[in-house]
């Protein structure tokens, strides 16, 4: 069992954290900026690090949410299919005219249910969360097909820009960052997320409400995908149904690659923020190098397989 | 023993009364539901995703999971177009299609044997890897101009039976014969069961693990082929929603994600249950997004009836069954 990882109360958090972690993977960002920058003219400016923070921050905020459930030992195939729902039925009120307060609390409840329908039904059924949210996944998807017709929401009052305006997404994404560091690391539910991760019974003998901090980072998953939602909405500009297709896979890579383990049990929000910085500088550079975007599939499975694999190798290495 | 065997009949029985229902409703609700037309093309359509099936149930069984049966029957088709726009003789062509099958196969089984990864997300990221090949193979762009002789088989009929539905028909049951009737399926079956109980009576789990991924690409690139055939053309977003199709009709036709259990015959009467249903929403002008909707309840509502039913079986009080949950 991976007890070397969980915080430790009685040490600094964050010095323990850099020591074991996340260490290698900010190396790999600096190295392959310097790779950039000498291959790229004008790859290190505040033009393009402006465009790569935009970039990461509405994957980067549905794959916070993706490591808490991750760190419980599940996982959310259904982010990318919340995201299109809350914005695409939430949107219906713009559509209606609603004040912009109303719309946003209706997309962000949007994705609470959801992410509550997902944890319901793994706790009470039993079933891995791997088949319910295959399961979810499609049927917020559909749902969401039919009921928008495949139908484009354009004409959005310009107020709805501002949560995508230059680096405001950024700052919604620190915010959350910040949020949720603090949670894992310093409260008492964040804490007893890694104690359901390391499987086996512990946590339930020692008294965690398994199944309602399940719940609950299932709920934390959908909130964060809407909110991921509402900033795609103020980037792009227009509401697509086919909105945050693809995202889950992307959120993943995030996580597995800021090495947070996959069985659950360990990780950490820093690793998931330096994995999406990762994947947003490598994509940035293909861009920027004119790769064709086809290829961004190819790097993000080869760049999962390395993360696990490390992974693995470090279980092993536990015994 | 008896007991699964009663479950399984009675899985069995469920199942083909779902189909059977179906097809009475069908029947009264659409004229042209039972016509020759109309049967001989879902026999036609369901048959590629019907081997996918077949390929999905075999590492079910093994206790492993596998995600890229979908990019491998795009890949497939794409490796057959490109090449044979290069001009390669055909027979080459469709035999290196199918090696590429055995090719992700091995892949698969050794990031999953040797590295000790896990199935489910390898897959996903070997899905990933492929899409990305199969697009840069294509460029995006629809390919034809494969060998009429080759497209042509999807017009050839025995006794007014798709041939595409025979091979389908046939490859099910050397795959049922292969699980059930040889000492090899009963080892993919051990190691699903039990690994740990499997390696200790002598199995080579590893070996068995390489048979399973390579026979789940081999069928697959089979189905690219076939799937090519259908439609006359290799286009790039072949079996794109194949993982939830497949993975909801192997389910539903009794076979488990825990590995040790199921039926190549359940996953085919699951299959026949979902194309049925798709071929009655397009019959009644509804939107094709219902499908999607359905498919993700009754997923959700099979294996879940097995957790609920286990549950019940155990008659454990709710705490304990957090543990189960574990």
């Amino acid at each position: 069992m991976s007890t070397a990882y969980q915080p430790d109360l009685q040490k600094n958090n964050l010095k323990q954290y850099f020591q074991f972690r996340e260490l290698p993977i900010l190396l790999y960002i600096i190295v392959i900026i310097i790779i950039f920058s000498t291959m790229i003219d004008g790859f290190f400016t505040v033009k393009s690090f402006e465009n790569i923070s935009r970039q990461i921050t509405t994957i980067g905020i549905v794959s916070v949410g993706m490591t808490l459930v991750i760190l419980t030992g599940g996982i959310d195939l259904s982010v990318g299919a919340i995201l299109s729902f809350a914005i695409n039925i939430g949107g219906q009120g713009i559509v209606l005219g609603w004040p912009i307060w109303l719309v946003y609390t209706v997309m962000l409840a949007l994705g609470v249910l959801l992410g509550f329908i997902n944890g319901f039904l793994i706790t009470r059924v039993a079933v891995p969360a791997l088949i319910i949210t295959l399961g979810t996944m499609n049927i917020y998807r559909g749902i969401t097909m039919v009921i928008t017709d495949g139908i484009y929401i354009t004409g959005i009052p310009s107020s709805f820009q501002t949560v995508g305006y230059g680096f405001i997404p950024l700052v919604f994404f620190v915010i959350v960052l910040a949020f949720f560091i603090f949670m894992t690391l310093q409260t008492r539910f964040g804490r007893n997320l890694f104690a359901i991760g390391e499987g086996g019974q512990s946590a339930l003998y020692s008294g965690v409400p398994v199944n309602k901090y399940k719940i609950i980072s299932y709920v934390l998953s959908g909130f964060l995908s809407a909110l991921a939602g509402i900033i795609l909405v103020g980037k792009s500009g227009f509401i697509q149904p086919q909105a945050g297709m693809g995202y889950e896979m992307s959120a993943i890579a995030a996580v597995v690659i800021g090495g947070t383990s996959i069985f659950g049990g360990s990780g950490s929000i820093l690793g998931t923020f330096l994995g999406s910085v990762f994947m947003g500088i490598i994509i940035a550079g293909l861009t920027m190098l004119a790769i064709n975007p086809f290829w961004i599939g190819f790097v993000t499975g080869v760049l999962i397989i390395f993360a696990i694999a490390l992974d693995s190798l470090r279980q092993r290495r536990k015994g | 023993m008896k007991n699964i065997s009663s479950g399984k009949a009675k899985t069995f029985f469920v199942l083909i009364g779902v189909n059977i229902l179906i097809i009475i409703l069908l029947t009264i609700l659409s004229p042209t539901f039972v016509t020759y037309g109309n049967l001989s093309a879902v026999m036609q359509r369901m048959s590629e995703l019907g081997m996918l099936a077949i390929a999905e149930t075999i590492v079910f069984i093994s206790g492993g999971f596998d995600l890229s049966i979908g990019v491998v029957m795009a890949l497939s088709g794409a490796v057959a177009g490109t090449l044979n726009a290069m001009g390669v003789p055909f027979g080459l062509v469709i035999l290196i299609a199918l090696l590429v099958g055995v090719g992700v196969g091995v892949l698969n089984s050794f990031f999953v044997v040797n590295l000790k990864l896990q199935p489910f997300i390898v897959t996903l990221a070997t899905m990933s890897i492929l899409r990305s090949i199969v697009y840069a193979l294509l460029k995006g762009n629809v390919l034809t101009g494969l060998p009429t002789g080759f497209l042509d088989l999807g017009y050839f009929y025995i006794l007014k039976i798709p041939f595409l539905f025979i091979v389908f028909i046939v490859t099910g049951v050397l795959v049922a014969i292969l699980l059930n009737k040889t000492i090899t399926g009963r080892k993919i079956f051990a190691v699903g069961g039990n690994e740990q109980t499997a390696f200790l009576s002598g199995i080579y789990v590893g070996k068995i693990k390489y048979l399973v991924y390579i026979l789940s690409g081999l069928i697959s690139a089979m189905a690219g082929l076939m799937f090519t055939i259908r439609i006359r053309a290799v286009i790039p977003d072949a079996g794109l929603n194949a993982p939830l199709e497949v993975v909801t009709a192997v389910l539903i036709g009794g076979t488990t994600i825990y590995g040790g259990k199921g039926s190549v015959l359940g996953s085919i009467l699951g299959i026949l249950a979902m194309y049925l249903l798709l071929n009655g929403f397009s019959l009644l002008g509804l939107n094709p997004f219902w499908n999607v909707i359905i498919l993700g309840i009754i997923l959700i509502v099979v294996v879940g009836q097995e957790g609920i039913g286990k549950s019940l079986k155990m008659l454990l009080p709710g705490k304990n069954r957090e543990m189960e949950a574990l």
